[in-house]
């Protein structure tokens, strides 16, 4: 799937048209078997018993459908298990494609957006959006490509024991594979639409009252507050009634469709002598008739999960549309004054002023030039807009005015020429769940094992990487979270240091830490890993302090 | 089938004791009318199934050889046809019923487990994750409560009765059924078995794969950042294809089990079709020049067989659910067993008992401690304190972190009651307090402000009488809020929702101080307001609640490292009790 498409499920069926092709192939052969082998079964039953009421049974040949029976039955096996391995093969490869899918879309969002994207609970329904949506050509196509068949071939069946039952044959069909699934689909969708709506609004009221739960508590209102999360609830359960009343109400109608079709089929090919007695006409078997009703029998089996199985398409849907959501359309920014960026010499602002995109909040505007080989300590009061700006600064949140890096005016904000020159240490450091070596690693791929532990005693990190009982190789907890604020803190800006760029930016470095591992880092930064351009925020003294150039906001 | 019933039920026994399961059935009791009559239904069902191989085996055979057959057999097969599609639909919505009813209650009591735990909660989990809990969880017992657990009875109901009206026609068939379902049984528990351990082990991995891929999204600005987009992408391709192929080895083999069935199913209808074949044909081996059945009688046999394995297979399909129900029931039952700290009661009244004559003397305190203390589990959370606040005086709340600060405030809240001692206002001692009167008097606030989802504007105003404009726009002067609200475009309206709206810390600190003016509380509890901001706004903060707060009862809980200088008194807490010290020697 290319970077740019929109997700459908026709997309998804034709993104590995051959690797769905096996399991229906499989599918078919198996569902065909099935169905098979009671007919079969009905007609050798009915035949022999002819046979040995007429007498005949010395001359029956017996051996050909015993043997065709157990080749149905090795056959419905075999293909059973075939289908399920190679459509899971697939869902899984299809996992994979989507997958990429996801991340290409997100990769390709502006930073700023990507902020809001980032929170857990949102990702985590991604996660679930994406399970639902690949189950859809399993549970969704290939049974109703099965049931399709099925009918195909029974209908074949019909056509030579009389033509006359085809048009029941062909209209019990059209109910079953098309009307039913149908109506079921399109009466469900908008519940299972409604229910997703109701599900997201609950969840967030959820958060939004919980996170208020004491203050709610004590101005006693919490009660109310309560109570519209019930009837939220009550809500999604009628949701949930209709749906579950779509699926019931199918599954009887296809009953009563197949009920219907065998009414039909007595009415076309019997006559009835007198009131309780009906006899075949003229030119039909009865071994024949019975294989066919046993066939019907069967495919009536194969019928009854369409209706279930349409309502799972409405899901399905629903997660599709959501993660279109994500999708962008890749606005083909003006990349010339990307191209090319040689090393940043200098940074020159004017009028320039780093905001928040929804609330237009931000830093007075400023205007001030930083060199190259310098150590600039901002300051400002608290609300100042510091952070904002050093993230404006780094191309992370949107910015206004004018930036001119060596002379150039050039955006700020997601370029990443600009950006692969800088490295940007913010408030809150995301440290990934995978060993301390690849998080290290992220700086500098090939840093050999001596530049690893050179960094992390820059930070002051050695010691306490050197006793953990796995060294490089301990796997970092979810979120950092066996880390302390300060460890995780020092652990990023090891990785930037291994990244040696000119330009370092960064947001309260020393937050946290004790006097020694300021003293520490500090030292690094004058000496081993000293960036031509240092900027950082922080409200507490250093060692930094003494020879850097105070901007006060 | 006594041995039958045996060999199915004995795992599920040996597992019965894992505590998910037994809050599964424990749920599953309170809708035992609903399943009843499931089970009822499953009955008419299975008898429809019966009457109609029956009826229809005869109509059949008349039809095979004499071409004619009556009415009447016809219509007791369409009957009895209606019956089960009538029966399965009523089934499936009492179910559903069931399932929906068991799910509801138990989310509402979830909710107000939840409630009850106020703070503690949060020691569970953040509130998202625990609305994950609460909605999808809870919804993923659905499959269990709606299929597995009627479709338990359906496996060995619809097996038996087929057995028992297979015995008087024909012991062979009979023979046939009974060899292949203990195989049966016995394949699905062995495979089954290998095959549940494969799914789980699925299940760990497919888990730990979204949780890569949700570390790498959550951690996709920092990537962006270091230009490792491409790398990661690429980890994300490496590590799905390498599930792709170690998965397929898995379930290959976990496939084996719901092959095996089928092929039991198929071949043993092979077999039955097969034998009635050749017996009708006189043809039999043993048995040469003799129909062991009549017509009729090999239709019925061969009409029953595939109802016969079908409920198994069914199981089969559904096992997943019984796993996915197991895993949500995990996540459930820890927040049910993170107590309310309703339990020790009894202990509390002894305590009272022992200091109520005491304490009538120092009735001219807003709060007196009187040894109160707290003991959970054996450990100590909050050792005896005995000490007495005075209307109007601030009280900075210092001491190491787990020593039972945060704990003393929750009480203050009226969330926690296990406590021993006692704690009195004025007269009235805590427990017989009208709490929600005492609830009125008080202002929250915590370390991250309580925000819900609307603008500034109803925030401010949550649970109050609307005062006048001219009054907000004192508490926001006196707040020091009203110059970067009026920075605001949208000002007062200005959403405040999870996102966050690029308010910093301390200005979100700030409107929780505007808050608490409004409300018109006189008793402020506020739990390390300072803790998540730099040294500069922390101290405006408190420059700003020092002169906001005169004359108002305070009790700040506050680290050293931000030292409340204007309180009228400093206590310590520690793990022996609580000291006095002198404010003078940290200001």
């Amino acid at each position: 799937m290319s970077k740019v498409s929109k997700l459908s499920l026709k997309r998804l069926l034709l993104a590995n048209p051959w690797g769905f092709a096996i399991p229906l192939l499989l599918g078919v052969m198996a569902s065909l078997a099935g169905v098979a082998l009671l007919g079969i079964s009905g007609w050798f039953l009915s035949a022999a018993g002819l046979a040995g009421v007429l007498g005949l049974a010395q001359g029956f040949n017996y051996f050909t459908p015993g043997a065709l029976v157990r080749l149905m039955a090795i056959l419905r096996t075999a293909g059973r298990y075939g289908e399920q391995v190679s459509a899971h093969e697939h869902l899984l490869g299809l996992l994979k494609t989507l997958r990429l899918w996801v991340w290409d879309q997100r990769v390709a969002k502006a930073p700023a957006s990507l902020h809001q994207q980032s929170r857990g609970d949102l990702l985590q329904r991604l996660v679930s959006d994406l399970d639902q949506i690949i189950r859809w050509p399993l549970v969704v196509m290939l049974p109703w490509l099965y049931a399709l068949l099925a009918y195909a071939g029974v209908t074949v069946l019909a056509y030579i024991i009389s033509p006359s039952l085809v048009l029941p044959m062909g209209i019990a069909a059209l109910f079953h594979l098309v009307l039913i699934p149908l109506m079921c689909g399109r009466y469900a969708s908008r519940h299972v639409h409604v229910g997703q709506i109701l599900g997201t609004h609950r969840r967030s009221r959820f958060v939004s009252v919980f996170s208020a739960l004491i203050t709610l508590t004590i101005r006693g209102h919490w009660q109310t507050y309560a109570e519209r999360l019930e009837q939220l609830d009550a809500r999604q359960k009628q949701a949930e009634v209709k749906i579950q009343q779509a699926i019931s109400l199918g599954r009887l109608a296809s009953y009563c469709v197949t009920l219907g079709l065998l009414a039909s089929v007595f009415y076309t090919l019997m006559d009835s002598q007198n009131s309780a007695q009906l006899s075949l006409i003229a030119g039909v078997q009865g071994a024949w008739l019975v294989a066919f009703i046993l066939c019907v029998l069967a495919v009536n089996e194969l019928v009854l999960p369409l209706s279930q199985s349409f309502v799972a398409q409405g899901q399905s849907q629903v997660g599709i549309r959501r993660l279109n959501q994500l999708h962008t359309v890749q606005q083909n920014e003006s990349t010339a004054n990307q191209a090319s960026l040689a090393t940043i010499k200098s940074i020159k602002l004017t009028q320039f002023r780093g905001y928040h995109a929804p609330s237009n909040l931000g830093n007075n505007t400023v205007s001030m030039t930083l060199e190259g080989n310098e150590c600039v300590w901002l300051q400002g009061h608290s609300g100042s807009g510091k952070s904002t700006l050093l993230a404006a600064l780094a191309g992370d949140v949107l910015s206004e005015g004018q930036a001119q890096i060596n002379g150039v005016i050039m955006p700020l904000y997601g370029n990443e020429m600009y950006q692969s020159q800088l490295s940007y240490l913010p408030q809150n450091p995301y440290v990934f769940q995978q060993s301390l070596l690849a998080n290290l690693q992220l700086g500098a791929e090939n840093a050999t094992e001596e530049a690893l532990w050179k960094v992390l005693d820059a930070v002051a990190l050695g010691d306490w990487a050197r006793n953990l009982p796995q060294g490089l190789n301990t796997l970092l907890g979810a979120q950092g979270r066996d880390l302390s604020g300060g460890q995780r803190k020092r652990l990023v800006l090891a990785r930037l240091l291994l990244r040696n760029r000119p330009v370092l930016l960064l947001d309260e470095p020393f937050d946290g830490l004790d006097s020694a591992s300021i003293q520490t880092i500090c030292h690094a930064l004058q000496h081993d890993y000293q960036p031509n351009l240092l900027l950082f925020i922080s409200h507490i003294p250093s060692p930094l302090s003494a020879n850097a150039r105070v901007i006060q906001l | 089938m006594s041995k039958q019933e045996k060999a199915h039920k004995s795992p599920r026994k040996a597992r019965l004791t894992t505590p998910e399961l037994q809050f599964l059935n424990e749920w599953a009791k309170r809708q035992t009318k609903r399943y009843r009559l499931v089970q009822l239904l499953g009955i008419l069902f299975t008898v429809g199934l019966v009457a109609q191989a029956w009826s229809l085996a005869n109509v059949f055979s008349d039809l095979v050889i004499d071409g004619a057959f009556s009415v009447s057999l016809l219509l007791i097969a369409f009957s009895a046809l209606l019956i089960r599609a009538l029966a399965s639909f009523g089934r499936e919505r009492l179910s559903a019923a069931a399932s929906r009813s068991i799910r509801y209650t138990l989310r509402k009591k979830l909710l107000s487990h939840l409630t009850h735990l106020g703070p503690s909660r949060l020691k569970i989990d953040e509130d998202a994750a625990l609305s994950t809990r609460v909605y999808e969880q809870v919804d993923a017992l659905d499959d269990y409560f709606s299929r597995y657990k009627p479709q338990l009875f359906m496996v060995s109901l619809i097996p038996c009765v087929i057995l028992l009206a297979v015995l008087p026609v024909s012991y062979i068939a009979f023979g046939v059924f009974m060899m292949t379902a203990p195989l049966v049984i016995i394949f699905m528990i062995f495979v089954g078995h290998k095959a549940a351990q494969a799914n789980r082990r699925q299940f760990r991995v497919l888990a730990m794969l979204s949780n890569q891929f949700m570390d790498l999204s959550q951690g996709l600005a920092e990537l962006k950042r270091l230009g490792r987009t491409g790398q990661a992408k690429q980890r994300l391709s490496d590590s799905a294809s390498a599930y792709q192929r170690t998965t397929m080895g898995v379930l290959r083999l976990a496939f084996l089990s719901t092959a095996t069935l089928e092929l039991f199913a198929s071949l043993s209808i092979a077999m039955i079709a097969l034998y009635l074949g050749l017996g009708l044909l006189e043809q039999l081996p043993w048995d040469k020049g003799q129909a062991p059945v009549t017509l009729t009688q090999a239709f019925f046999l061969l009409l029953l067989a595939p109802e016969f394995y079908l409920p198994l297979r069914q199981l089969g399909n559904d096992y997943h659910a019984k796993q996915k129900a197991e895993a949500a029931a995990t996540a459930l039952l820890e927040i049910f067993n993170t107590p309310t700290q309703d339990t020790q009661t009894a202990s509390k009244d002894d305590a009272i008992q022992s200091h109520l004559s005491i304490v009538k003397t120092q009735s001219t305190s807003l709060l007196t401690f009187q040894a109160l203390s707290w003991q959970q589990a054996g450990r100590t959370r909050l050792a005896p304190i005995s000490n007495h606040i005075r209307e109007g005086e601030r009280i900075w709340l210092s001491g190491e972190s787990g020593v039972g600060k945060s704990s003393l405030l929750h009480l203050l809240l009226g969330f926690e009651k296990g406590y021993q001692g006692e704690c009195f206002v004025y007269h009235e001692p805590f427990s017989t307090l009208d709490i929600a009167q005492w609830r009125g008097r008080l202002a929250w606030l915590p370390q991250t402000p309580e925000w819900v989802n609307g603008n500034i504007r109803q925030n401010l105003l949550l649970g109050i009488q609307p005062p006048s404009e001219q009054e907000i726009q004192t508490a926001l002067e006196k707040s020091q809020c009203a110059d970067f609200i009026k920075a605001l475009p949208a000002g007062l309206e200005t959403k405040l929702t999870e996102l966050g709206t690029g308010l910093s810390g301390g200005q979100m600190q700030r409107l929780s101080i505007a808050r608490a003016l409004l409300s018109n509380a006189d008793v402020w509890l506020l739990d390390e307001p300072c803790s998540g901001l730099d040294e500069d706004t922390a101290n405006a903060v408190l420059e700003t609640l020092n002169s906001v707060s005169k004359g108002k009862t305070l009790l700040v809980v506050s680290h050293d490292t931000h030292p409340i200088s204007w309180a009228d008194r400093h206590w310590n807490l520690t793990h022996g009790g609580l000291h006095e010290q002198s404010i003078q020697a940290i200001a």
